[in-house]
């Protein structure tokens, strides 16, 4: 279970990705077929595409969760897609190797890590039985915990099961710890949790990202310029013209113009110079996907570390004002 | 006690002073510390009156809840306008783009809140604008359809009720501000009466309005549709473009910054269903929103305050275009290089040119150019040599108008210069003579040389055409051609010697008289004196002339007189070069004076001197015989019986009988002797140095004695005789010659008288 199918409440037919996929054989010069599922982040993209502003070099294939974004990707019917770094190393061991071209958004509270109570700081985790879905972003939470409390994996009991599974679990026993995000988040608070730590505490580490098949990206570097140019005109319009696009983006997910606001005050949207900052070589994009990668790898999420070198590309940042 | 409350008094009316003197003056324009009331201007965007009703409870709301006498003003836009100019206005409710304009003519303290509008219970803090028409408009169906449609709005200035609309019709191409269809209504309300009414095609109204409006009336909703509907989760109204920020709440800043306070927290504290709140149709106040967006629009739109170009750096551009500007750049530098790399050059051809057209023009030798068969260009000395004045007498004329009408050779001069032209135009190069005339009449002969100039662009080639002046050559040609002509013609030989006075040229003339070939004759020396030889040249050399006669012999042995004339020839350095010899052949002319003179002295028959000569002989002799003191005899003698022979034999045996006895009596004589016929059968003789009488005398024996010997004439013997008189010479007395001979004649006739055959001596007594 995907964090990010929960914002999503009106359930689409999986077949758009197919039809959008169908679709694009028709135009003459192939455009670039990137995925993109709602979520507040990727939402530039759903504005740049109402307001024409991303050229017929690329084509959004609309799917229901990063799940159609991912196995897209995988099997080379996708060029690009908007996933988590988590995500973008799974397709990279999966054996394609993408690129990351942009930061859509980095969390700022929407993680959070929630603990029985008399648990009242990060060393008391040593020990604990941990609930995460390690196959989603709740990994990267954690070990962003771990790094700032300066322990280990091997300093807890990490019990992997689905963000959805927590408040089962918690209920029973079964974990004292529980890393998850809202709406679970919520309900366990309801339930006695105390919140321990949240993405707002560890700026800069969990990030929504652009990424581009390497392969592609080498033969298009146009169309991949354009998508990233898109996305920064659709995020100039959130930013700048935010009470227009709370409307736009809560008529899209079918939810309140409130909710779009309380959820936007969960994301940091990282401009233009911020990007640069995060996707510079040894920037903070890179070492986190390092960290991460081992992770992944040392509890047999990913059979191999991918090759992270040129991740993160930052050429195709528009050198001047969107 | 007295003096303290005095001063309180004095206190009192001094605090209280200006807030009298304010009140009495301009009430409502004094200073802002002593305002008690303020005066609330709210945006007249419907009608006055609606309006007034609508935010009266929201001013005595907040007068209320602030203590401060709140005033409200409503006001249409260009009232507001001056209102807020005149400081009439403390704080006003405006749209986002009037409060754009307001802010950019005056500074304010800031947006206090944004207005919260309710709607049926949901509420917002955005607004939009709506494109409307009428509902039985078919053609009027999306944005693109609007291209041209007559437009309503209430004014430049309105948030929704025009310039979000405009953007969204600037997205689809269509430029509402350039567009002369549009009506400014002033306010929402005769936006939708103009459309409803058909007088305009489309309305531009705010969102919300609509919605009142048909609350109010229901079956407006049947006759109006909306254009380009956005479908808005949780936005209460129809909306045609995107959204912007609500109105904003605005204090100026003459405003005391407590009371600014006061009415601030008074108008976040006004809840949904207060009445003032209902009453405004209002769910209240918000925080300031970012008005950023529509500043954009404005921007975008071009509308003012932003009606100017935006001010783009050299920096914005640069960081924008760098690529470009870069590429330009380096154009530029390298145009500017070039430009100057050509401008170099071009002055270094110039330079290079003038020089050639210098060297062209001053060229000695006269040069021209021909285009076609006309002149286009020449040089001075051209001009000097055809003796005109400028260039303008020959350009743009033909060669041929410069030449008579033949050439020399017979050619007509335009026939053959055209001629000549063609050749060179077939890319010969061409040379011929040719003569010109000059300004002056006057001839002059050139060596015409005609070349042809490709040119680029040109299928004909432009003729380069240069003279040289032959015209002394031909001079000399001439000269030389006479000189040639005199000396093969002339009847004189002429003959050149080298300084050693070898032959190294002769005529025709040399070669008849001397009989030697040219060949033979040039090497060796020319027919000089024997004698004189060398001597001749010698002279020549000195005097530059000999002249003189001479024997010589022609080739054949015959004898020659020539008389020659040779001359010095000297050369430039005034030294000897050579010999120049006329001779003429004289030997005839020495012949015929030679016989001219024989036949002025001597007899034709006999060959003996005549008349004259014995008397020429007879002074010589005289003379001798005076000088040497000799004796001479002068002797005359006469035939006797003459006569009968001459008849009886004839003439001619008569002449040989003449001669006959001439020989005979020349023979006596002695050689110095002279024995002349004087005529007839008359002889005479000198007998010279004759010693006395008697030698004389025995001369005569011997002459009667030769002369009576018988003479065979026409085949006769003839036998005859002479009478002889003879006188001497010195006599006592001197006598001449005639006296002489007269005596001798005077001594013969007495031998006649005697019986001839005789001789007789003169003596005085004859006489």
């Amino acid at each position: 279970m995907h964090r990010r199918s929960f914002l999503q409440l009106s359930l689409r037919l999986s077949l758009a990705a197919t039809m959008a996929g169908s679709l694009v054989g028709c135009t003459q010069k192939t455009p670039l077929k990137t995925g993109v599922h709602p979520w507040i982040g990727y939402e530039t993209l759903y504005l740049a595409e109402e307001f024409d502003w991303l050229p017929e070099s690329v084509q959004l294939s609309k799917g229901q969760s990063a799940k159609n974004s991912i196995s897209g990707l995988l099997s080379g019917e996708l060029d690009a897609a908007a996933l988590t770094l988590d995500e973008a190393l799974r397709v990279s061991a999966g054996g394609v190797p993408v690129r990351v071209v942009a930061v859509t958004n980095v969390s700022v509270g929407a993680d959070m890590v929630l603990t029985r109570p008399g648990i009242t700081q990060l060393s008391d985790l040593v020990g604990r039985s941990v609930g995460v879905e390690l196959d989603g972003v709740s990994g990267v939470m954690l070990l962003a915990m771990l790094d700032q409390a300066g322990l280990s994996t091997d300093q807890i009991s990490i019990v992997d099961l689905p963000v959805s599974d927590h408040l089962r679990a918690w209920n029973e026993g079964v974990i004292d710890v529980s890393v998850s995000y809202k709406p679970i988040a919520s309900r366990l608070e309801e339930a006695g949790a105390v919140r321990l730590f949240d993405s707002s505490q560890i700026p800069d580490t969990i990030f929504d990202l652009l990424v581009v098949r390497q392969e592609v990206e080498r033969k298009h570097p146009e169309a991949v310029a354009d998508l990233v140019r898109g996305h920064f005109r659709g995020l100039r319009h959130l930013v700048r013209n935010r009470h227009d696009a709370v409307y736009r983006i809560a008529s899209r997910q079918g939810v309140s113009p409130d909710a779009v606001r309380e959820a936007m005050a969960t994301v940091m949207l990282p401009q233009l110079a911020a990007n640069r900052r995060y996707l510079a070589p040894g920037g903070r994009v890179e070492s986190v996907a390092g960290r991460l990668a081992h992770l992944l790898k040392n509890e047999g999420l990913v059979e191999v570390v991918p090759d992270l070198d040129n991740l993160c590309s930052r050429d195709y940042l528009p050198r001047g004002p969107v | 006690m007295k003096r303290w409350f005095g001063g309180l008094v004095i206190s009192l009316l001094l605090l209280s002073g200006p807030v009298l003197q304010a009140k009495a003056v301009i009430p409502g324009a004094s200073t802002p510390q002593a305002r008690e009331s303020l005066t609330l201007a709210v945006l007249d965007y419907r009608s006055d009156s609606r309006m007034q009703d609508q935010y009266a409870p929201l001013v005595s709301y907040l007068s209320d809840r602030t203590g401060i006498d709140i005033e409200l003003a409503v006001h249409d836009q260009e009232a507001l306008n001056r209102a807020i100019a005149t400081n009439q206005v403390d704080l006003f409710l405006t749209n986002p783009s009037h409060f754009l304009l307001i802010r950019s003519e005056r500074s304010l303290t800031g947006v206090l809140a944004t207005l919260l509008r309710d709607w049926q219970g949901q509420s917002t803090s955005s607004i939009g604008g709506l494109i409307f028409t009428r509902a039985d408009r078919d053609d009027l169906e999306q944005l693109e359809d609007l291209r041209g449609a007559s437009i309503a709005t209430p004014g430049i200035h309105f948030m929704g009720g025009y310039q979000a609309p405009a953007l969204e019709l600037k997205t689809v191409g269509i430029d509402v501000r350039r567009s002369s269809k549009v009506l400014y209504l002033g306010n929402h309300d005769r936006v939708i009466r103009a459309v409803v009414n058909g007088d305009t095609d489309v309305g531009f109204i705010r969102s919300g309005v609509l919605e009142d409006r048909i609350a109010q009336t229901p079956e407006l909703a049947s006759k109006l549709k909306v254009i380009n509907p956005q479908n808005l989760t949780g936005y209460p109204f129809q909306v045609s473009t995107r959204l912007y920020p609500e109105w904003p709440l605005v204090s100026l800043p003459h405003v005391d910054g407590r009371q600014v306070r006061r009415i601030a927290s008074a108008l976040f504290a006004l809840e949904p269903e207060h009445p003032a709140a209902r009453a405004a149709g209002l769910a209240g106040f918000s925080p300031p929103a970012d008005y950023q967006s529509v500043e954009h629009l404005a921007r975008t739109l071009r509308v003012a305050p932003y009606d100017e170009a935006p001010k783009i750096t050299w920096v914005d551009v640069l960081h924008q275009y760098r690529v470009w500007v870069i590429t330009v750049s380096v154009l530029f530098v390298l145009l500017v290089f070039t430009s100057i790399w050509l401008g170099r050059k071009r002055r270094q051809l110039a330079r290079e040119e003038r020089r050639q057209r210098e060297l062209v023009a001053n060229w000695p030798q006269p040069m021209l150019m021909l285009r076609g068969t006309e002149l286009v260009d020449c040089n001075r000395a051209a001009i000097e040599l055809l003796r005109y004045s400028g260039e303008s007498s020959l350009l743009g004329k033909t060669l041929a108008a410069f030449s008579r009408d033949t050439q020399p050779d017979g050619e007509i001069s335009a026939q053959k210069i055209d001629g000549l032209l063609r050749r060179t135009q077939l890319g010969d190069v061409v040379n011929a003579e040719w003569v010109f005339v000059r300004s002056d009449g006057s001839d002059v002969w050139v060596d015409m040389t005609l070349a042809p100039v490709y040119e680029h662009g040109f299928d004909v080639p432009f003729i380069l055409c240069s003279w040289y002046d032959i015209t002394r050559r031909k001079e000399a040609e001439d000269r030389m051609r006479l000189a040639v002509q005199v000396f093969d013609n002339a009847r004189e030989a002429i003959f050149i010697t080298d300084s050693h006075g070898v032959v190294i040229d002769t005529n025709e003339a040399y070669q008849q008289i001397t009989g030697r070939e040219r060949s033979e004759s040039v090497g060796s020396l020319p027919p000089m004196p024997v004698d004189e030889g060398s001597a001749i040249l010698v002279a020549a050399r000195k005097h530059g002339v000999w002249s003189g006669e001479f024997r010589s012999r022609s080739r054949d042995g015959q004898r020659l007189i020539l008389n020659l004339t040779l001359s010095s020839v000297f050369d430039d350095k005034k030294q000897l070069s050579h010999f120049v010899g006329v001779f003429s052949d004289i030997t005839r002319l020495k012949e015929s004076e030679k016989k001219l003179r024989t036949m002025a002295h001597y007899d034709a028959l006999t060959g003996l001197p005549n008349r004259v000569l014995f008397a020429e002989r007879l002074h010589q002799s005289m003379a001798q015989a005076r000088r040497h003191g000799y004796q001479l005899g002068v002797i005359y003698i006469d035939l006797d019986e003459f006569k009968p022979v001459n008849d009886a034999f004839g003439h001619d045996a008569g002449d040989e009988l003449l001669i006959e006895m001439g020989r005979r009596m020349r023979t006596v004589l002695r050689e110095e002797d002279t024995l002349a016929r004087l005529g007839g059968d008359e002889f005479a003789a000198i007998a010279v140095n004759v010693d006395g009488d008697d030698a004389l005398q025995a001369l005569l024996e011997r002459l009667l004695k030769a002369v009576a010997e018988p003479a065979w004439v026409a085949s006769h013997s003839v036998e005859i005789s002479v009478s002889v008189g003879y006188t001497l010479y010195p006599q006592a007395e001197e006598l001449d010659a005639d006296q002489l001979l007269r005596q001798a004649d005077q001594a013969m006739y007495q031998a006649k008288r005697q019986g001839r055959n005789r001789y007789c001596g003169f003596s005085e007594n004859l006489s």
